[in-house]
């Protein structure tokens, strides 16, 4: 019991902490809030579910084709929306909003083409399950867990070790001064929207052989990552993956020894608990507090 | 002179909203159109009360529709379960409404803008999935409650008087607040939370204040809102509803008194309009919802506004030597 719990917590946790790395990522990027992250969870599974199911790609093609896409989206999103707003110097509210509006039409769209029923996704693996540490899961399962692994480690190599990802972390630190140095901070907060779009879109077709593909996917997760952010501490990388992490673990914990039925509650509850008590997160991220 | 202009439009005013209904219902034969008037009614006095915490105050909450669903439950369930009359039940759900405002703004309102909104969706989800899975099924779950309805407003237009009567009463008491102390404190904190402080305004305790009687306000709408529908479920908590309200009142233009009047009456006629492209509805509403943010960032009121400053600035420049560009 106690191993096949564990082992699921950090599947599902490992999930939380990609999508949280998102919200983190934007966050520091450009001090915004995108509530468009959690959808791009199921525009991620929708793409996937057309390339792999629909067009007959293999899996590496699709997985790749959907990171581009949501790439190109999430640029598109920053610069055709966001920086649009920004330039009009509008109250931070309607931002706020706008992303709301987007992730209602993403959660809308897909239904013109694959309607309201749940689809399912076909099997990626030949084998359909296999065994860890006693713990019989799906294959996929498995697979979520290391890309999502693999994933964190790629991107905190991106970050500190390359010089793109270092002029990015430099335009989020200061702008002004990231811009004298010679660094395009138009550019890299793009390439930022981006990247976070992605990696959510990855998640979510990675998700889709789990949960099968519908059109509020992510809706739920998405505020999931954003309480695993906040646990980890608002805006800090390796906060969001061990926040989301920790959040798995509890929710499959209290669904295991006590009952499901109050997963989500507990979840939010949590949320607000960090919110109002430790609101800095456990990496004590210093950017919430007002007053 | 300007008194008596002001007591004809009044008048005008009063005499339109009465002769309204009944208008409506002539011309369409049924008596849908003075329901969906009512519902804006209902949903005047909701937003009004957001305008008091974000148009006024400057707090932002995306969990509103919780206050209002928090309001609904409080008087429904204690005429399924109690049996208490409805005067007493309504008035209630109001107050309860707003004690659970006051203790989620005790922390919340330290919260900076952002996580303020994070806070804000957390609480209206716990809300949901509290009602959603209630612990012995009080709430009778997913399932929503249904009520009776008041007894004496047996049709849609003697609502439509009823709920006039609370809209007025609320905005009355919403013009008189604004312009108080404690309206001026609300908008002081707005402006500049440090100089607020400094000028010896209390900023913590406003700041619940605020939230108090919006929560005060909606939840007062949420329980008209149930007895006029007969019916809500747990749904009405989720975010949805509460950017509802929020974009009614960014449509019409926050922190003034027409504001919410006007985005709620435009938006829900928007709604009627797109309600045909049925399982579409969202994909309009957000496409909408974007194109109004993009292209009209003030809301509508803003817009008229700033349109007839620019046009009194014409007519005045008109007749001005032409001065170089330095307005520009």
């Amino acid at each position: 019991m106690f191993s096949y719990l564990l082992v699921n917590g950090m599947i599902i946790g490992g999930i939380y902490g990609l999508i949280a790395l998102g919200y983190s990522l934007i966050y520091r990027a450009s001090g915004l809030m995108s509530f468009v992250q959690g959808d791009i969870i199921t525009f991620g599974a929708y793409m996937g579910l057309t390339f792999y199911k629909v067009l007959g790609l293999s899996i590496y093609a699709s997985l790749f084709l959907t990171f581009a896409c949501a790439f190109a989206l999430g640029i598109v999103l920053e610069k055709g929306v966001i920086r649009v707003l920004l330039n009009k110097n509008v109250m931070p509210i309607y931002i706020v909003l706008a992303t709301i509006a987007i992730s209602f039409i993403i959660q809308n769209a897909p239904q013109a083409y694959y309607g309201t029923v749940t689809q399912r996704f076909p099997q990626v693996f030949s084998k359909s399950s296999i065994t860890v540490f006693g713990v019989t899961n799906q294959t996929e399962a498995y697979a979520c867990f290391v890309v999502s692994v693999v994933l964190m480690f790629a991107l905190h190599i991106f970050m500190t070790k390359t010089k793109f990802g270092t002029a990015m972390r430099a335009a989020a630190m200061d702008p002004l001064a990231a811009e004298a140095c010679g660094i395009n901070t138009s550019l890299s907060t793009g390439v930022t929207w981006g990247l976070s779009a992605g990696i959510a879109s990855v998640a979510g077709m990675l998700l889709g052989p789990m949960y099968g593909v519908y059109t509020m996917l992510g809706a739920t997760l998405g505020r999931k990552g954003f309480a695993g952010a906040v646990i980890g501490g608002y805006g800090n990388m390796y906060g969001a993956m061990l926040g989301g992490m920790i959040l798995g673990l509890v929710e499959t914990f209290t669904a295991g020894y006590w009952s499901g039925t109050y997963k989500n509650f507990i979840a939010y509850a949590i949320l607000l608990l960090f919110l109002f008590i430790k609101p800095t997160g456990i990496f004590n991220e210093q950017a919430i507090q007002d007053v | 002179m300007v008194n008596n202009k002001k007591l004809t439009n009044a008048l005008v005013l009063a005499v339109a909203l009465v002769a309204l209904p009944f208008l409506i219902r002539v011309i369409n034969g049924n008596e849908y159109g003075v329901m969906i008037m009512c519902i804006m009614l209902v949903y005047i006095i909701a937003v009004s009360g957001l305008d008091i915490l974000f148009g006024y105050s400057g707090q932002i909450s995306l969990g509103h529709a919780a206050f209002f669903v928090i309001g609904a439950y409080t008087t429904g369930l204690l005429n399924i379960y109690f049996d208490t009359p409805l005067y007493i039940t309504i008035p209630l759900a109001a107050v309860f409404s707003a004690i659970i405002g006051g203790i989620i703004a005790y922390p919340a309102s330290k919260l900076k803008f952002h996580f303020l909104s994070l806070a804000t969706i957390a609480f209206g989800e716990l809300v949901f999935n509290f009602l959603y899975v209630s612990p012995g099924g009080f709430t009778k779950d997913y399932l929503g409650i249904q009520v009776i309805g008041i007894s004496f407003l047996t049709d849609y237009t003697r609502w439509y008087f009823f709920l006039l009567f609370w809209v007025t009463l609320g905005l009355l008491a919403k013009h008189s607040l604004v312009n108080s102390r404690t309206g001026r404190a609300f908008i002081a904190i707005r402006e500049n939370t440090h100089a607020a402080n400094g000028m010896g305004i209390n900023v913590h305790w406003n700041k619940i204040l605020a939230f108090m009687i919006s929560a005060f306000y909606t939840g007062l709408s949420g329980a008209l809102f149930v007895h006029l529908i007969k019916y809500i479920s747990p749904e009405t908590a989720k975010q949805k509803q509460s950017v509802l309200f929020l974009t009614m009142l960014l449509f019409g233009g926050s922190g003034s008194m027409w504001g919410p009047i006007i985005g709620v009456v435009i938006l829900e006629i928007l709604l009627e309009l797109i309600r045909p492209f049925q399982e579409y509805q969202m994909f309009f509403y957000g496409a909408l919802l974007l194109v109004v943010i993009i292209a009209l960032p003030g809301g509508i009121y803003g817009g008229i506004k700033d349109a007839l400053v620019s046009y009194e600035r014409r007519k005045m420049g008109k007749n001005l030597p032409k001065s170089g560009d330095d307005n520009a």
